[in-house]
């Protein structure tokens, strides 16, 4: 066993030093694209977005409404169009991504009661920054409808203080819990981090087994593990685990030491699942592998399911919401597991108790893989190539 | 020399015509190549749109800690349970036992009402409940914030009309000084599909002809490294680039009716603008991708090479084009970045058509882009050709 073991270890750690394409999928693509996340979403939320006020009025209460509304940090008023064809054009042609009109003769109605409307337009087909246009737009004209409010009310005889009581009478304050920032990153960079991750090691297991099948060396490959598939497998796969597993605590470290990103809890938890999330998905690419002994087809569903894990394993739209068949597709996919160890060590800082479950089913893609070896063992024996 | 001249125009347009007829039929006849340009376009949108199609989250477990527990308390959590985003999920008896639920995810955010809500709300000492979320998913948050603040206004507006009775002054004025009113543009239900989905549709146009060109590139080299040259290696390298590109792209032009046209319509996604619009917005796109994957063909030297250096590439390009994350807000290296791939610009061209019910004409900036795109694609191709062929 041991001499087998040994064997096929030196092998590939020879066929992975043969070729730069392992480098590249193994080492240089999760890299970079982890710095590329990190890079691009370094400012956290995209704030200051270009906005447009169309002011009909051009009062002394409307010019100061346009200089509030530049003055907060969500919205940036880049064009003053004067109407509101003239404003929606600009945001069909994608200048910008929203606007807010003040109606003529705003100050005079708003005085006399007459009950003007401010109104607001935010473009939703791009979501983020639609809606924090909407939040800033919303705060703006709630604050300015108050305060005409509370002058009216202090003209009619109220105090300050019920003044404020009549316009508020009750509040509600919410606690965003461990991201007061509503940093968008947060969400971001590591959820596709760790999706890329398994996306990788899903490609480059099928790829360098179904490389055997391929050019047919797999029979040597099993004769050097002494004819056994389970060493065959682990002495194949055991040197990427150490690669990739190296690869995902770098990633870890770049997220939480370098760039803060929030480690409220233990994380020791969080190196533990990073190498279980690349054994669960090695496990996963060998049960494809070992279904479907065929390079195209094995690399196929690999791809299909590691591309559509960033919608599935729900990073941002919540698996309770999609249709209940949807569901089983998301818990097949280790990255699902990991993103809710994240969730609740890393971000929500629980004890690990609480994620006991997500570990426990990462453990049982190996069992899996373990059961569908036999099948991959009867492929290896008979390489085919269909192209 | 005219003579000459129209007949190595005639020669070139046979060497594109046989290239043509080779590659649609070598695209034909292979498995893997269908399953990424018919399979993918066909079946992706479906797909994406089964996992969002719910388009939003509601009645999500809420849990409550009345610390209060009046007539007035309870009312408000009526009130809150029935709004859009609540689903009230039971009483904690305090702040810990809520905290272990959330833990063991029974619920997704605790409001906890005061002792003295209700003295304090009689008392017009504005009393102040607190609503604790998990962050885990934005889009919950989001949810949970707007069912907050209209409960807030709402059960403020009902308070007040009371107090304002009590005090002998009319009800009514106060609040009808000026109104405000908002309105979503481009995504008017403001559901998740509804904003994901025709971006997502014109990256699996782009990301799916990216595989298949560069499967049918490292299938040609494979061969040639086996067998030597291919027969057809001695053609002009731009009859070789642009017979395939006229392959590609006719066989991805009854494909974008369909994802362009047909899935919005299906689903009742947004959906303005014609059909020639999108065609004509998408026309230079299928043109730079087919030519941007004949030059990444120089990275293929197999068949399965596709996989390992062009699936990746979905998830850099879905950034880049700045769906989920609005290029305005990218540094300038992230900008270049994406301005060279030609679906950031196909897609901010196809959404404001589709979604925000622009003009083709509105788009001139995107659309002279994916033109410069092709010329810039064209010419590596080129050189990518030229390369691979050389004896």
């Amino acid at each position: 066993m041991s001499t087998g073991f040994h064997n096929v270890v030196v092998r590939e750690l020879r066929r992975l030093t043969s070729r730069p394409i392992y480098l590249v999928g193994m080492v240089i693509v999760p890299v970079v694209m982890a710095l590329f996340f990190v890079g691009l979403l370094a400012p956290g939320l995209p704030l200051k977005v270009p906005a447009g006020v169309v002011d009909l009025d051009g009062s002394r209460i409307s010019r100061k409404l346009t200089r509030s509304l530049d003055a907060m940090e969500l919205i940036d008023v880049s064009r003053t169009p004067n109407s509101y064809n003239e404003a929606m054009s600009l945001m069909q042609s994608g200048q910008i991504m929203g606007f807010f009109v003040i109606p003529e003769n705003f100050e005079k109605d708003a005085v006399a009661g007459k009950g003007p409307a401010l109104t607001y337009y935010y473009n939703l087909a791009i979501y983020v920054p639609g809606s924090l246009m909407f939040k800033g737009f919303k705060t703006m004209a709630v604050t300015t409808q108050g305060a005409l409010v509370q002058t009216n009310l202090v003209d009619k005889g109220a105090t300050g203080r019920m003044a404020d009581v009549i316009l508020q009478p009750l509040t509600i304050s919410s606690h965003p819990l461990n991201n007061p920032w509503m940093n968008y990153s947060y969400y971001l960079a590591p959820s596709f981090i760790m999706g890329l991750i398994e996306l990788m090691v899903f490609i480059m297991t099928a790829f360098s087994v179904t490389q055997e099948i391929k050019t047919g060396s797999s029979r040597q490959w099993l004769e050097k593990a002494g004819g056994r598939i389970g060493t065959a497998l682990v002495g194949k796969l055991l040197p990427q685990t150490i690669i990739f597993s190296i690869i995902g605590w770098g990633c870890n470290s770049l997220l939480y030491h370098w760039f803060h990103f929030p480690m409220n809890g233990d994380e020791l938890w969080m190196f533990v699942g990073m190498f279980l999330l690349v054994v669960a998905s090695q496990s996963f690419a060998v049960i494809v592998c070992s279904v479907l002994p065929n390079p195209r087809l094995a690399l196929s569903i690999c791809s299909l399911s590691g591309i559509l894990a960033f919608s599935l394993a729900a990073f941002s739209f919540p698996v309770q919401a999609m249709y209940g068949g949807m569901a089983p597709f998301s818990w097949i996919l280790p990255v699902r597991w990991y993103f809710m160890i994240y969730s609740d060590i890393a971000l929500n800082g629980y004890a690990v108790y609480f994620a006991r479950w997500y570990f426990i089913y990462l453990l049982i893609f190996p069992i899996l893989a373990v059961l569908a070896a036999p099948l991959m063992k009867r492929a290896l024996r008979r390489p085919v190539y269909v192209p | 020399m005219f003579k000459g001249f129209f007949l190595d125009i005639k020669e070139w347009t046979l060497e594109t015509a046989r290239i043509f007829r080779h590659e649609m039929s070598a695209c034909l006849s292979d498995i893997g190549v269908l399953l990424f340009f018919l399979f993918l376009p066909l079946a992706y949108p479906i797909v994406y749109s089964l996992i969002y199609n719910p388009e939003v989250t509601r009645d999500m477990p809420v849990a409550v800690v009345d610390r209060s527990r009046t007539a007035m308390s309870r009312e408000f959590v009526r009130h809150a349970d029935a709004t859009e985003a609540i689903s009230i999920c039971g009483y904690a008896a305090d702040l810990p036992e809520a905290r272990r639920w959330m833990a063991e995810k029974k619920c997704f955010a605790v409001l906890e009402i005061p002792e003295d809500y209700t003295r304090k709300l009689l008392r017009a000492q504005q009393p102040q409940i607190q609503f604790y979320c998990d962050m885990t998913l934005l889009l919950r948050y989001r949810t949970f914030l707007s069912s907050i603040t209209e409960l807030q206004i709402a059960t403020g507006a009902q308070i007040r009309e009371r107090a304002m009775s009590d005090l002998g002054m009319p009800s009514s004025g106060a609040s009808e000084n000026i109104s405000s009113v908002g309105f979503a543009m481009g995504d008017t239900q403001q559901g998740f599909a509804s904003f994901i989905i025709p971006g997502i549709v014109i990256l699996i146009l782009q990301q799916s002809m990216l595989l298949g060109i560069v499967l049918l590139g490292g299938t040609r080299q494979e061969r040639r490294r086996l067998r030597g040259p291919l027969p057809w290696d001695s053609c002009s390298p731009s009859a070789q680039i642009f017979g395939r590109a006229l392959c590609y792209v006719l066989i991805y032009l009854p494909l974008s009716i369909y994802i362009l046209d047909f899935v919005p319509a299906f689903f009742n996604y947004p959906h303005h603008g014609n059909l020639l619009q999108y065609l004509l917005m998408v026309l230079p796109m299928l043109l730079a991708t087919a030519m941007l994957g004949q030059t990444l063909n120089i990275m293929a030297s197999e068949r399965e090479s596709a996989f390992v250096i062009i699936v990746f590439t979905s998830v850099a390009f879905l950034f880049l084009s700045g769906l989920t994350w609005p290029r305005y807000a990218m540094n300038g290296l992230f900008m270049l970045l994406g301005d060279f791939v030609p679906a950031t610009w196909g897609l901010e061209g196809f959404v404001r058509i589709n979604s925000n019910g622009g003009e083709l004409w509105q788009q001139s900036h995107a659309w002279t882009w994916l033109w410069l795109l092709t010329i810039l694609y064209t010419a590596t191709a080129y050189l990518t050709v030229r390369l691979q062929t050389r004896r």
